[in-house]
């Protein structure tokens, strides 16, 4: 008989090691998958590496894809640590973008493009950290449990986008698309590298991801979030003001996945539009967990989903294989890499029937 | 020949860190109560977890009736027939009585007969004169049903061998007088206990023979008759130990903290505290006596800034301290050791040094404008543990992994160096063993020599009695009376608890 057993504590490489092979597995299964439906794997795995890894400028498109989940991990490892479950880093995305998008297309008059990214900047970060607090202040005030209400704020800001997109946001010329006008030239992020579309939104991700390593690892609030997440009871105990420091971080977390938002809109796309890749607030969700909720490890997570999005996107094209298959490779690996996490904590054991 | 029901033979046991178990041979007979006793840290709790199947030894056999046996998780314990009472109770406070005891059991199946459960609990229950409403809730309960409740569960999955890590550090003594009754009646059933324990006296009275261990090794194994008290005390440490404390006459009249008129509401809606008035002076001990769940606990943590106080002031040092935040109440001088260690005093999978700190994390030196200095709080972790002897072998590692005497000694240390003005000491030797327990007993007392205040909860009559200069005897959400220790004795103590007397 198979059964599980507790480990008594975990060895460190098993944290380098069960990832690595969780994700062979996943690719394994991922590649069977793809044979079934008639195509070779070889072709898909070869594929979506060279076309993410394979070129300075196929790696800048990773890097692309990797900016927005590098800055939403980096915030939900902050509310993850006190075991604060916001769901909706989506919505504070999308808000984000919002706000940003407001002063690039209502506000831009002869300001220099310093202080118009500046603005947007600003102004993402604080829609971003407003659709975090509606939720935090009802879990504090009201004990309203914040998995749904951050859920439910994400479809709410997608109507709200919805309704500036086919309403009084919408580009007159556009011909029926729900999108805004192009952003003015003072609003556009500036690219890192010539002939690349890697904006300067990637420091910011590196700059975010320092001093959230900086705050959880050496300073005081970092401290008391995690006698927070251990035990609420003993923080409160200690004299920690646990409202505050939920507060505070949830704020944090809004505004980097507000952030995101307006890398995304100032950097790739340029103007505001239904579509504006907001599904990273999802996907970073399972980043956080694969990194151990350790901010640096983070980057390296990112990377390889965003290799895996933008390898995968490019496949499409090249290969003219559907990116369903591509998105089915994708939730076997994440399955088989949030799966293996038992590993960690449990070890499989072999038992004869008596005993 | 007497049967051997359980049999281990030179078990080991190795941490990263610590030789928990060394080489423990050690054999429980049918029908046998056999003490295990040790000073905190000697591993007692690890080889009953071995024997429970928490832990696989290192090294080692086990035999039940003389099978060899590998025992390697709880369900291969329980169906050898060994069950255990944890140090801390494993109860899901949220489901019945009932369901407790069914839980995990597949023979009762997914839709439950509770029919012939209850036949079974009654035939139990009878057998044992034990009582139980199997309907309610646990977190309804005191912490002495808590315990029937454990019994009944391990009883009901049928075990021969039982082990009781610490069974009545939680117990009043009526309590324990109860629960020795229940295992007398096992033993002549045939059934065999080990039993954990820091009381000597409890020894005496009701082990048939006693095994001590002194840092992982078994020291001697001698039958009770052979033996007393004071040789059992030199065994486990290894020299006498003297019992005087030093007292000194504290004669004040300067009131350190006033409580008018408390009225403070628990969880649940109903009044907990139902107009407390109280004075606390400079230079004394203040023993607060009552069974468990008359609000005590409610008092202490409505001092300490846990509780909201719907009505009534609480005066500490002429400054009103009502309502306020606990960080503010700490930094006037008021420091709280908690009742339940796991539950409120430590931060369980945090590191040693975490939890070391929680009372000083944010100040200087340990931190300067909102960054932490983890050398600065690595050193301090370390005097604490030299100056008040915890075995913290690695202090990075989780508080958990600490004997549950040593996790206790943390917490006491911790707030003892905050130096405070008022210390609220919710059974405070909960346990310690002998030679800790007199050390910190005296350190209660030297904070009171200095003119500085305690307040000693304890269901430990005769600790409150050692100690204390006045008790208030708590019932029912109030103070029934406040009675000079000089003219306190046990049974008039008693009595008040139950409401008999005003
Ligand atoms: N899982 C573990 N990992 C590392 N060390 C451990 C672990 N469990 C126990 N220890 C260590 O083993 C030693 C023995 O601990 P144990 O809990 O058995 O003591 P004990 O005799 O029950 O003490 P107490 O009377 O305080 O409960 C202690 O030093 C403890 O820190
Ligand atoms: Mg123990």
């Amino acid at each position: 008989m198979l059964y599980f057993e507790k480990r008594q504590s975990v060895p460190q490489r098993f944290k380098v090691v069960i990832p690595i092979i969780s994700l062979l597995i996943g690719l394994i299964i991922g590649a069977i998958a793809v044979a079934i439906v008639g195509i070779n794997p070889l072709d898909v795995y070869g594929g979506i590496l060279s076309n993410a890894f394979g070129s300075w400028y196929a790696f800048s498109e990773t890097l692309v894809a990797a900016t927005p989940l590098i800055l939403i991990t980096a915030g939900l490892i902050v509310v993850f640590k006190m075991n604060i479950w916001n769901i909706g880093a989506y919505g504070q995305y999308i808000m984000g973008a919002i706000f940003s998008s407001y002063f690039a297309l209502f506000a831009s008059n002869g300001l220099s493009k310093p202080i118009m990214l500046s603005v947007m900047v600003t102004a993402s970060m604080v829609g971003g950290a407003i659709w975090a607090l509606i939720p935090t202040l009802l879990k504090i005030f009201w004990e309203v449990n914040e998995v749904i209400t951050t859920l439910l704020l994400n479809y709410i800001a997608l109507y709200i986008l919805k309704f500036l997109m086919y309403g009084p946001w919408k580009n007159p010329t556009s011909y029926g698309f729900p999108l805004s006008k192009t952003f003015p030239q003072n609003a556009i992020l500036p690219i890192l590298f010539n002939g690349t579309r890697l904006t300067i939104g990637i420091i910011f991700a590196l700059i975010a991801v320092l001093i959230i390593w900086f705050l959880i690892k050496k300073s005081k609030f970092g401290y008391e979030i995690r006698v927070i997440g251990d035990n609420p009871l003993a923080a409160r105990y200690a004299g920690i003001s646990v409202n505050r420091d939920i507060i505070i971080g949830m704020a944090i977390s809004g505004a980097l996945a507000g952030l995101a938002g307006m890398t995304e809109v100032s950097g790739i796309v340029h103007y505001l539009q239904v579509k504006i890749g907001a599904d990273y607030g999802y996907t970073a969700i399972i980043v956080a967990w694969i990194a151990y909720l350790d901010p640096l490890v983070t980057i390296l997570a990112s990377t390889l989903f965003g290799g895996l999005a933008s390898g995968g996107y490019s496949l499409q094209i090249t290969m003219r294989v559907s990116y369903g298959i591509v998105g089915l490779i994708e939730s076997i690996t994440l399955f088989s890499l949030v799966g293996a996490q038992i590993f960690l904590n449990y070890k499989l054991r072999w038992k004869n029937g008596s005993s | 020949m007497v049967e051997i029901a359980l049999e281990t033979r030179n078990i080991t046991k190795i941490f990263p860190e610590t030789v928990a178990n060394k080489d423990i041979s050690f054999k429980l007979k049918k029908g046998e109560i056999h003490a295990l006793l040790g000073e905190n840290g000697a591993g007692k709790t690890t080889l009953m977890n071995i024997l429970y199947g928490i832990y696989m030894p290192t090294s080692g056999e086990i035999f039940i009736n003389d099978q060899k046996v590998i025992i390697r998780s709880p369900l291969d314990a329980i169906k050898l027939g060994i069950g255990m009472i944890h140090q801390h109770f494993m109860l899901v406070e949220t489901l019945s009585v009932l369901e407790n005891i069914i839980l995990g059991l597949k023979e009762y199946g997914f839709v439950i007969n509770k029919k012939t459960v209850k036949e079974k609990l009654k035939e139990i229950e009878s057998l044992y004169s034990l009582q139980t409403d199997p309907n309610v809730k646990v977190w309804q309960t005191t912490v002495g049903e808590q315990q029937r409740i454990e019994i009944i569960k391990v009883l009901f999955r049928g075990a021969n061998i039982l082990i009781l890590d610490e069974p009545t550090a939680v117990l009043t003594p009526q309590e324990t007088q109860s629960l020795f009754k229940i295992l007398k009646k096992m033993k002549d059933d045939g059934k065999s206990i080990i039993f954990i324990t820091h009381k000597l006296e409890e020894v005496m009275q009701i082990a048939d023979i006693i095994t001590v261990l002194r840092r992982g090794k078994v020291v001697k194994t001698l039958p009770k008759y052979k033996t007393t008290k004071s040789e059992l005390a030199q065994l486990m440490v290894g020299e006498a130990q003297d019992c005087n404390y030093l007292r000194k006459k504290r004669e004040t009249n300067e009131i350190i903290l006033s409580i008018n008129k408390l009225i403070v509401y628990s969880d649940k809606g109903t009044k907990s505290l139902k107009g407390i008035d109280l004075d606390v002076k400079r230079g004394e001990i203040l023993g607060i006596a009552g069974i468990s769940g008359n609000g005590q606990k409610e008092l202490v943590q409505t001092i300490a800034g846990l509780k909201k106080v719907a009505e009534g002031k609480i005066i500490f040092n002429g400054l009103d301290i009502t309502n306020k935040h606990p960080r503010f109440i700490s930094r006037l001088g008021i420091n709280y050791i908690p009742a339940d260690r796991l539950a409120m005093g430590v931060a369980p999978n945090l590191s040693g040094i975490d939890n070391a700190i929680m009372r000083r994390y944010y100040r200087f030196p340990l931190s300067k404008n909102g960054v932490m200095n983890y050398i600065k709080a690595l050193a301090y972790t370390k005097m604490m543990a030299k100056a008040y002897k915890i075995k913290l072998d690695n202090p990075f590692a989780p508080i958990k992994l600490l004997s549950g005497g040593n996790m206790q000694k943390l917490i006491l240390a911790r707030e003892i160096l905050e130096n405070p003005k008022l210390l609220i000491a919710s059974y405070p030797t909960r346990g310690l063993d002998i030679a800790s327990t007199q050390f910190f007993r005296q350190k209660l007392i030297e904070i009171a020599n200095k003119g500085k205040a305690v307040i000693l909860l304890s269901e430990d009559l005769d600790e409150i009695l050692s100690l204390s200069d006045r008790i208030a005897v708590m019932y029912e959400g109030s103070i029934v009376g406040i009675l000079k220790a000089e003219k306190a004795d046990k049974n008039t103590i008693g009595l008040m608890m139950t409401g008999a007397s005003t």
